[in-house]
C-alpha cells in the first residue's frame, strides 16, 4: 500500500467529494463525518509519504503505469512532501472547525459545501504533488473554480468580489497557461524535469525568456503578489468565515509553491539566477508588495479586511526571500509558507469564531470581548503575535532566516521593510488588543447592526461553541509547537528541499 | 485606468507577435514537439492499448489522469452553479398561470389562492408563456431520440474516429435541453428531476475515479487498465481498450448530466418553477 501513497492523497478526497454529492440528496447529516474521514486519510498518506522520502529520497509515481515523458508522474521530494502534510493539516484542522459555522452558513446547500471543499483540497494538493507542467494547470483549474464558488456565497458584496477574482484569476490562469504552451512549443515536452533537461542545451531562446515571463506573471496574479492583488481583500473578506479560514492560509501559500517549483524545477536555477537578470526586479517588486500592503492593513476599520492585507504583506515575505538567492533566504522562504499557513489559519478561524457570534466584523464591535470570548480573543492574539514576529510563536524563526539571508545578500532595503512591517502588525493587534481588552462591553447595545442575528438576540455574547474552539486552540498550539520545532524543520527537511546550488 | 490597461494590452499583443518569429516553422516535421514525445504516441499507442484513433489514447490512457480532472472541472462548474444559483423550493411565486383544457381559458391565481393541481383539467403554463408551435413541437420530438442515439455512437465509436465521453456527452445534453426549449422546463423536470440530473453528473465521474482507485486496489497503479485484464477476463492490451471505453461513458453520463444540471438552474435562475 504504501507505494500507492502519491495517488491516495489526491483520489481519495476527489472520490469523498462525488460521494457526498451522491449522498447528500437523501441524508444530510453524512457529509460532514465524509469530508473529515478522507481528509484524515490524505493527512496520513502525505505523512507517511513525507517519512518516505526523508529516509529514501525522491519518490516518483507514475499514472496508469506509463514512464515520465508519456505519460504523467507524480514526483515528490523534500519541497513538496512537506508541504503536502501542511496544506493537509490546515485544510483538515480548518474542516473540523467548520460543522457549526458552516451549518449556519449554508444551510440545504450543506452537502455542495462540502463536496466543493474536498474538490477544493484535491485541487490544491494535487497542484503540490505533480511533476507535470500542463497537469498542475487542470488542477489549479479545479483549485480555482471550486474557491470562486465558495467564495460567492458570502454575504453582501461576496458575489461582485467573487466575479472580480474570477476575472483576475483567469488572466493568471490563462497566463501560466501560454507560457506552458510555449516551452511544449519549444522542448515538446510536458514534464517538468524533462523540460529543465531540454532546456539548457536551446538557451539562450527568446522563447524561454518569454514562457517564463508568462508563467511568472501569471503565478502573480494568482499568488496576488502587490500591484496585482486587488482581487484578494474584498474576496476573503466577504467570503464566508469557513472559506476564508479555508482560501486565505492555502491559495497564496499554494502559489508562492508553485513559483518556487517552476524557477527551480523548470526554467533551472542558473537560467533564473544567472542567466537573466530578474532577481533584482523581483526582489523590489516584494519590497514594494511588503510596504504596501503594510500600509494598507493600517487603514482598514474591518478585522477580516485588515487581516486579508496583512496576507498581501505576507506574499512579499515569501517572494523576497526567494529571489535574494540565497541558502538563509530560501530556508526563511519555504519556512514561512508554512508558518505563514498556520499563522493565518489561526487568526482566520478567530475571526470566524468571532464574527459567527457578532455578526458585524468591524473593529469597533469587539469592544470588551476579552471577557466573554476569552478563548478566540487570545488565539487571535497568539496568531497576531506571530505575524508580529514574538517568540517563540513561529512568525519569530522564519522572520530571522529571512533577515539574515537579507543581511548576507547585502538588500538592506528588504531587511528594513522586514522590520517595518512587523512594526505595522504591532501597532494593528495592540489596536486590536486594545479595543477588545480595555474597552468594556457596551451593555445597551444588541449586538448586531441591523442584521439578522437571531443568535445574538436569543442569547447573551458568550464563547464559540466547543467544536469550533478546539480545532481553534489546536491551531494556537500548532503556531508555538512550529516554532519550537523550527530548527529541527530547517536541519531535517528544508535544507535538503532547496539546490545545493544555491550556496 | 482605461489607457493603462490598453497599453499593457498592446505591450503583451505585440511581445506575443514578435516572439513568434523565433518560433520552429508551422507543420516543421523537425520541431521540438513533434520529435520528442509524440512519435512514440503514433508509433505505440496500437501496440499499447489496442486503440487506432491515437487521440483517444493519449486522451484517455496516456495523459488519462488529466482527463479525469478534465472531468472534475466539468462536474464542479456543475456543483458550482447549484451552489451559487439555486434558492430554495419552497419560495412560492407571486402568481401562477393555469389554462382549463376544455375551454382555453387561462386563470390567474394569485399567491395564497387555492391551485387546481391534480384535477387533470388544467394545465400550468409559464407567465411569459407563448403559445407552442406545432411544427417546432413535432420536428423536435422526432428528432431528439435520433440525436441521443447518435450521441451514444459518437462515444462507442471514439475507439476508431473522432469523438468520445465529452463530444458525445455534450450531443446526449444537447438533445435533452432542446427537449425542454420546445416544450417547457417543468415537463422536461418530469422526465429528468434535478436531482437525478446531480446525481448522474457525480456517477459519471465517480465511474471514471472508482475506474482509478479499482486499478490502485488490484496492485497495478492509479487508472492503470492493465489490472483491469483479471476482472474483464481479457489479455492486458484489450483491458486498456476496455478501461478506455468505460472511462469515455463516465465522462458521457457526466458531461450530458451536467449540461442539464446547469441549464436547468440558469434558465429559471434558480427557481426551477418557471423557465424556458
Amino acid at each position: 500500500m504504501e507505494e500507492q501513497f502519491p495517488a491516495i492523497i489526491v483520489a481519495v478526497p476527489l472520490f469523498a467529494a462525488l460521494l457526498v454529492t451522491l449522498v447528500w440528496w437523501f441524508d444530510n447529516r453524512f457529509c460532514f463525518p465524509i469530508a473529515i474521514l478522507a481528509g484524515t486519510v490524505s493527512l496520513a498518506a502525505s505523512a507517511g509519504l513525507l517519512l518516505r522520502v526523508l529516509s529514501t529520497g525522491v519518490v516518483e509515481y507514475r499514472m496508469g503505469g506509463w514512464p515520465p515523458p508519456v505519460g504523467i508522474v507524480y514526483r515528490v521530494d523534500h519541497l513538496n512532501g512537506l508541504f503536502l502534510v501542511v496544506i493537509s493539516a490546515v485544510s483538515l484542522l480548518n474542516l473540523a472547525g467548520s460543522r457549526t459555522i458552516a451549518k449556519k452558513e449554508f444551510g440545504e446547500k450543506l452537502g455542495a459545501f462540502y463536496a466543493l471543499y474536498l474538490l477544493f483540497i484535491t485541487g490544491l494538493l494535487g497542484i503540490l504533488i505533480t511533476g507535470d507542467a500542463f497537469n498542475l494547470y487542470v488542477l489549479l483549474e479545479i483549485a480555482s473554480l471550486t474557491g470562486y464558488a465558495l467564495i460567492g456565497m458570502g454575504r453582501r458584496r461576496a458575489p461582485l468580489s467573487s466575479l472580480n477574482y474570477v476575472f483576475m484569476g483567469t488572466i493568471g490562469a490563462s497566463l501560466y497557461l501560454l507560457g506552458v504552451g510555449y516551452l511544449y512549443l519549444i522542448t515538446g515536452t510536458l514534464n517538468m524535469a524533462d523540460i529543465a533537461r531540454i532546456l539548457p542545451a536551446i538557451l539562450p531562446s527568446n522563447v524561454v525568456l518569454l514562457a517564463f515571463i508568462l508563467c511568472l506573471s501569471g503565478l502573480f496574479v494568482k499568488m496576488a503578489l502587490f500591484p496585482l492583488h486587488a482581487w484578494l481583500p474584498n474576496a476573503y473578506t466577504y467570503a464566508p468565515s469557513t472559506v476564508s479560514s479555508l482560501v486565505a492560509p492555502l491559495t497564496t501559500k499554494v502559489m508562492i509553491y508553485v513559483m518556487f517549483r517552476v524557477t527551480l524545477s523548470i526554467f533551472t536555477v542558473d537560467f533564473a539566477f544567472n542567466s537573466i537578470a530578474v532577481r533584482l526586479p523581483l526582489l523590489w517588486l516584494a519590497i514594494v508588495a511588503i510596504v504596501m500592503g503594510s500600509l494598507l492593513a493600517l487603514a482598514q476599520k474591518r478585522l477580516k479586511k485588515m487581516l486579508a492585507f496583512i496576507i498581501v504583506a505576507e506574499v512579499g515575505y515569501m517572494v523576497g526571500g526567494f529571489w535574494l538567492g540565497n541558502r538563509a533566504g530560501m530556508n526563511g522562504a519555504v519556512l514561512h509558507i508554512i508558518n505563514d499557513a498556520a499563522m493565518t489559519l489561526c487568526v482566520f478561524m478567530a475571526a470566524g469564531a468571532i464574527v459567527y457570534k457578532t455578526e458585524d466584523d468591524r473593529l469597533s464591535s469587539l469592544q470588551g470581548m476579552f471577557r466573554k470570548m476569552p478563548v478566540s480573543m487570545t488565539a487571535m492574539v497568539v496568531g497576531g503575535l506571530s505575524l508580529i514576529g514574538v517568540p517563540p510563536t513561529c512568525g519569530f524563526f522564519s522572520k530571522w532566516y529571512l533577515i539574515s539571508g537579507g543581511i548576507a545578500a547585502g538588500q538592506f532595503a528588504f531587511v528594513a521593510a522586514l522590520i517595518f512591517s512587523s512594526l505595522v502588525n504591532t501597532v494593528l493587534f495592540f489596536r486590536f488588543f486594545e479595543i477588545g481588552y480595555f474597552e468594556p462591553f457596551p451593555p445597551e447595545k444588541t449586538r448586531h447592526h441591523g442584521h439578522t442575528g437571531y443568535l445574538a438576540q436569543s442569547k447573551e455574547m458568550a464563547e464559540a461553541p466547543l467544536d469550533v474552539l478546539v480545532p481553534l486552540i489546536t491551531a494556537a498550539v500548532l503556531v508555538i509547537l512550529l516554532g519550537l520545532f523550527s530548527g529541527e524543520i530547517v536541519t531535517r527537511v528544508i535544507q535538503f528541499a532547496i539546490p545545493a546550488v544555491i550556496g | 485606468m482605461r489607457t493603462l490597461g490598453l497599453i499593457a494590452a498592446f505591450c503583451l499583443g505585440g511581445l506575443l507577435f514578435f516572439i513568434s518569429f523565433d518560433f520552429p516553422s508551422w507543420g516543421d516535421a523537425l520541431s521540438p514537439a513533434s520529435r520528442h514525445v509524440s512519435p512514440y504516441y503514433i508509433e505505440h499507442s496500437l501496440e499499447d492499448t489496442s486503440v487506432p484513433n491515437i487521440v483517444t489514447a493519449v486522451l484517455a490512457d496516456y495523459r488519462g489522469f488529466d482527463t479525469l480532472f478534465e472531468t472534475a472541472v466539468i462536474f464542479s462548474a456543475g456543483l458550482a452553479c447549484f451552489f451559487l444559483v439555486r434558492v430554495s423550493e419552497r419560495q412560492v411565486p407571486a402568481a401562477r398561470f393555469y389554462r382549463h383544457l376544455a375551454t382555453g381559458i387561462t386563470f390567474r391565481i394569485e399567491k395564497g389562492g387555492r391551485l387546481p393541481e391534480g384535477t387533470g383539467e388544467f394545465e400550468r403554463i409559464d407567465s411569459l408563456w407563448v403559445p407552442y408551435d406545432v411544427i417546432i413541437g413535432m420536428t423536435c420530438r422526432l428528432v431528439v431520440p435520433f440525436i441521443q442515439l447518435f450521441a451514444l455512437y459518437v462515444i462507442a465509436h471514439g475507439h476508431h474516429s473522432p469523438g468520445g465521453g465529452f463530444q458525445g456527452g455534450v450531443i446526449f445534453g444537447a438533445a435533452i435541453i432542446l427537449f425542454a426549449i420546445s416544450t417547457n422546463l417543468r415537463r422536461t423536470l418530469k422526465r429528468m428531476s434535478e436531482r437525478s440530473s446531480a446525481l448522474l453528473s457525480s456517477l459519471g465521474v465517480l465511474i471514471y475515479a472508482g475506474t482509478g482507485l479499482l486499478c490502485l486496489f488490484m496492485g497495478a497503479g492509479f487508472l492503470n487498465y492493465r489490472a483491469l485484464a483479471a476482472i474483464l477476463g481479457v489479455d492486458q492490451v484489450a483491458a486498456r481498450s476496455d478501461g478506455i471505453l468505460i472511462v469515455e461513458s463516465g465522462v458521457g453520463i457526466a458531461v450530458a448530466a451536467v449540461m442539464v444540471w446547469i441549464y436547468y438552474n440558469l434558465s429559471s435562475a434558480g427557481k426551477q418553477d418557471e423557465g424556458l
